[in-house]
């Protein structure tokens, strides 16, 4: 029997899932993981694949048309439910190839880039996103990468910025400029980009906590096939509505409820060690409120999953309060957790073993989530405009 | 014991819905601003009108259940009319007399069930409660009660629900000596009552589980009127932004604005999830459900303290005058903020109980999914 023989009851495929889990992830994983290289990380994400790719659950959320389990949101929510239970590792290096690729490409690619894309995400291709420029980013609609057609190719000249995992990736979700005379909404054309054709260069950038998950691209010369279009030309906007809209839920979900362990797993630890803010009063009320906020948001996060299965949900702004809340939350919590920490807490460590053992790297970390994805400025002007109803000018 | 009671653990949404409805339009058509402000000013009698029709439509049955001559609605059912209540910053009892009504249906003997439900549950007494749930104002003697506490309470209040020395007591309080304590909340009457070698109307029998079951539920009581006022006046405050006009334009459209606006919009939802995860809690009877509750109404109360704040400078000018909307939701919304005990204090009591169902092996923080 394996975990998807049983999904007709969700509570024997959760028990699946669990007992899959004890056996496949590593105890040591996140000890490894602190020590390790850059390579090391990457083959570590790359492993972490194959094995979910083994029982079926790389690409759990797909059509069975396409290589997936068609699994409905009730068996996602499972599974990333069960995977921050047991803290097993997140697949950071194929979150584009995951949510953003399918999310794209099932609503508006050909029949033939579904049929030859989707599946090769459960072999391990990793997708990079060329969205952001140094020029453009909250106004993102200003990009100048060009694409010029040069008979059945297009031919790209241009940068792009804030690629995630871009040194690592097989392929890129691209936004172009191919009408710089139309209006600016109007003259974006949406490529899949191979990341090794010539021309392609990309440049890691280290990031304030240390890191250098990003990458910078730049493009001279890069052939695409015109095949390689997303939808119509000129028509990349609209698709890219497709791409942003994907960030939204399972995965925010699934962040929700690995903080909560990792909050329980530091508030029993610090009880067993009698740690010293415990007896601190105004840290004590301060974690509380942390605490009861995180509660809230947990049940936010999960009103966006339901809203997302009903019917025109694309016009809610719950997202964007939803992500404006739980981003300054987690600020919020590894402030506390800094706070506490005295001196030590200020040694440089990037990943730790224990959950917030490493606070300064989770504070800065954590930016990523008030700047990506649209910073929480743009997502107040949203909720502002479009859930409030306020001017635009 | 509430279980032993009350048959209908969940409502289904239907149902909740209807109740909201009906609550909310019966005050949209007798709370309005205008009503309101003329009840402020003594120029009519809204808190009595409401109350009077509170009783007829079941409302003040709500948390009772049928066999008292109530609905039997519980957490829920009270939520929603306290966030309604909130949201029109309606005058009256409701928070003390439901609360007491609660304690009584959780706590209280059989024969006190049977004199005093009923008569709760049609409006023809309403009762008191103290202010703040830790003031030491009563002492037991054997000539009777004596001492002074300030309570939340109209004039006419039926009787008291409160501690006296170690134990928790009902007196009659149409002997005693009750004198209104004008507030700058004008919506909701304190009290100061003084009582001298009073006789209780009876003892509950178990203070401690007395006492957690009127702070359970003022907690949610107070944090559902809180999140409801909050809302409102956002929407108040939102709708005038959008006709004030300077430098040529609504002021709705300068973006300093819009995000303090969206500042608050995300306040508002996550205030509500804190009363509904509490309202969960109480529903399911879960060992944690006082923890949420006290939490609910220390953080909910600060956030509308927040928002009221932000309302009234939002408004400029007319925000600083009598005539308009957001001083009645700042004042509504500091009475609510210190009412039960200082938030700080709440917070203490939630750590507490955090650390002791951490060290019984259970979570605190379990959700559905």
């Amino acid at each position: 029997m394996t975990i998807l023989d049983v999904q007709h009851d969700v509570s024997a495929f959760r028990r699946a899932i669990r007992d899959w889990l004890a056996e496949v992830v590593p105890p040591d994983w996140k000890a490894r993981m602190a020590r390790a290289s850059n390579e090391e990380y990457i083959a570590f994400q790359r492993w972490w694949m194959a094995e979910r790719s083994k029982v079926g659950l790389a690409i759990p959320h797909w059509p069975k048309e396409y290589g997936g389990a068609g699994l409905s949101q009730r068996h996602l929510i499972a599974v990333a439910d069960e995977m921050a239970r047991a803290d097993a590792p997140q697949n950071r290096l194929f979150t584009i190839s995951l949510i953003h690729m399918p999310g794209t490409l099932l609503p508006h690619g050909t029949e033939a880039q579904k049929r030859r894309y989707l599946s090769g995400v459960a072999n391990g291709e990793v997708w990079c996103q060329g969205f952001s420029e140094p020029n453009s980013g909250s106004d993102l609609a200003s990009l100048r990468c060009r694409a010029v057609r040069d008979g059945d190719h297009y031919v790209i000249n241009g940068q792009k910025i804030w690629s995630s995992n871009s040194m690592y990736a097989d392929h890129c979700l691209l936004l172009t400029r191919t009408d710089p005379n139309a209006q600016k909404h109007r003259g974006i054309t949406y490529f899949i980009m191979d990341m090794r054709s010539p021309g392609v260069e990309v440049r890691p950038i280290r990031q304030a906590n240390g890191r250098a998950e990003f990458g910078e691209l730049f493009l001279t010369d890069v052939r695409i096939p015109a095949e390689n279009m997303i939808d119509a030309e000129n028509n990349g906007w609209r698709v890219a509505q497709a791409t942003l809209a994907s960030e939204r839920g399972v995965i925010s979900f699934e962040g929700g409820e690995r903080q909560r362990y990792e909050i329980e797993a530091f508030y029993r630890n610090s009880l067993k060690t009698g740690a010293a803010w415990l007896r601190d009063v105004q840290l004590h009320r301060e974690f509380i409120s942390l605490l009861a906020e995180m509660q809230a948001a947990r049940r936010l996060l999960r009103r966006v999953l339901e809203e997302s299965e009903r019917q025109g949900a694309s016009a809610s702004v719950l997202p964007s309060i939803v992500k404006l809340s739980s981003t300054v939350l987690r600020q919020r919590i590894c402030s506390f957790m800094v706070r506490i920490s005295g001196v030590d807490g200020q040694a440089f460590a990037l990943l730790a073993e224990e959950p917030f053992g490493s606070p300064m790297f989770d504070f800065m970390s954590a930016f990523s989530g008030t700047i990506a994805g649209g910073t929480n400025e743009i997502q107040r002007n949203i909720v502002a405009e479009r859930g409030l109803g306020m001017p635009r000018i | 014991v509430t279980s032993a009671i009350e048959t209908a653990s969940t409502l289904d949404q239907a149902t909740l819905d209807a109740l909201r409805e009906s609550v909310a339009s019966v005050l949209a058509e007798q709370c309005d601003s205008i009503a309101l402000h003329a009840f402020i000013d003594g120029k009519n009698a809204l808190d009595k009108a409401l109350w009077a029709q509170a009783g007829q439509l079941g409302w003040l049955g709500l948390g009772i259940p049928e066999q008292f001559g109530g609905l039997g609605m519980g957490a829920e059912g009270l939520a929603i009319l306290h966030g309604e209540l909130g949201r029109h910053s309606a005058p009256g009892p409701y928070i003390a007399t439901l609360s007491a009504a609660r304690a009584i249906v959780e706590t209280g003997g059989e024969a006190m069930r049977a004199t005093l439900l009923p008569r709760l549950a049609s409006g023809e007494v309403s009762a008191a409660v103290p202010a703040t749930l830790d003031a030491r104002g009563l002492t037991l003697s054997g000539a009777g009660i004596s001492g002074t506490l300030r309570c939340l309470g109209s004039a006419d209040a039926g009787f008291i629900l409160a501690p006296a020395d170690d134990g928790w007591v009902i007196v009659d309080l149409t002997r005693a000596e009750v004198t209104v304590a004008p507030m700058w909340d004008r919506t909701r009457d304190v009290i100061d009552v003084r009582l001298k070698e009073a006789t209780p109307v009876s003892t509950l029998p178990d203070a401690m589980a007395t006492r957690a079951s009127l702070t359970r539920a003022m907690a949610l009581a107070v944090a559902a009127d809180s999140a409801g006022g909050a809302r409102s006046i956002t929407e108040r405050t939102i709708a005038y932004m959008k006709t004030r006009e300077q430098f040529g334009q609504p002021i709705a459209g300068f973006q300093a604005l819009k995000h303090r606006a969206a500042d608050l919009a995300t306040k508002l939802a996550v205030a509500d999830e804190m009363v509904r995860h509490a309202v969960q809690r109480m529903v399911a009877d879960e060992p944690d459900a006082e923890l949420w509750a006290t939490l609910a109404k220390s953080e909910v109360t600060e956030a509308c303290v927040f928002v009221t704040t932000d309302c009234v400078q939002l408004h400029g000018g007319v925000g600083f005058t009598w005539d308009f909307d957001p001083h009645i939701f700042l004042k509504r919304a500091r009475l609510n903020e210190v009412l039960i005990m200082a938030n700080t204090a709440l917070r203490d009591h939630a750590a507490a109980a955090l650390a002791a169902i951490t060290a019984s092996g259970r979570s605190a923080l379990e959700l559905e999914l």
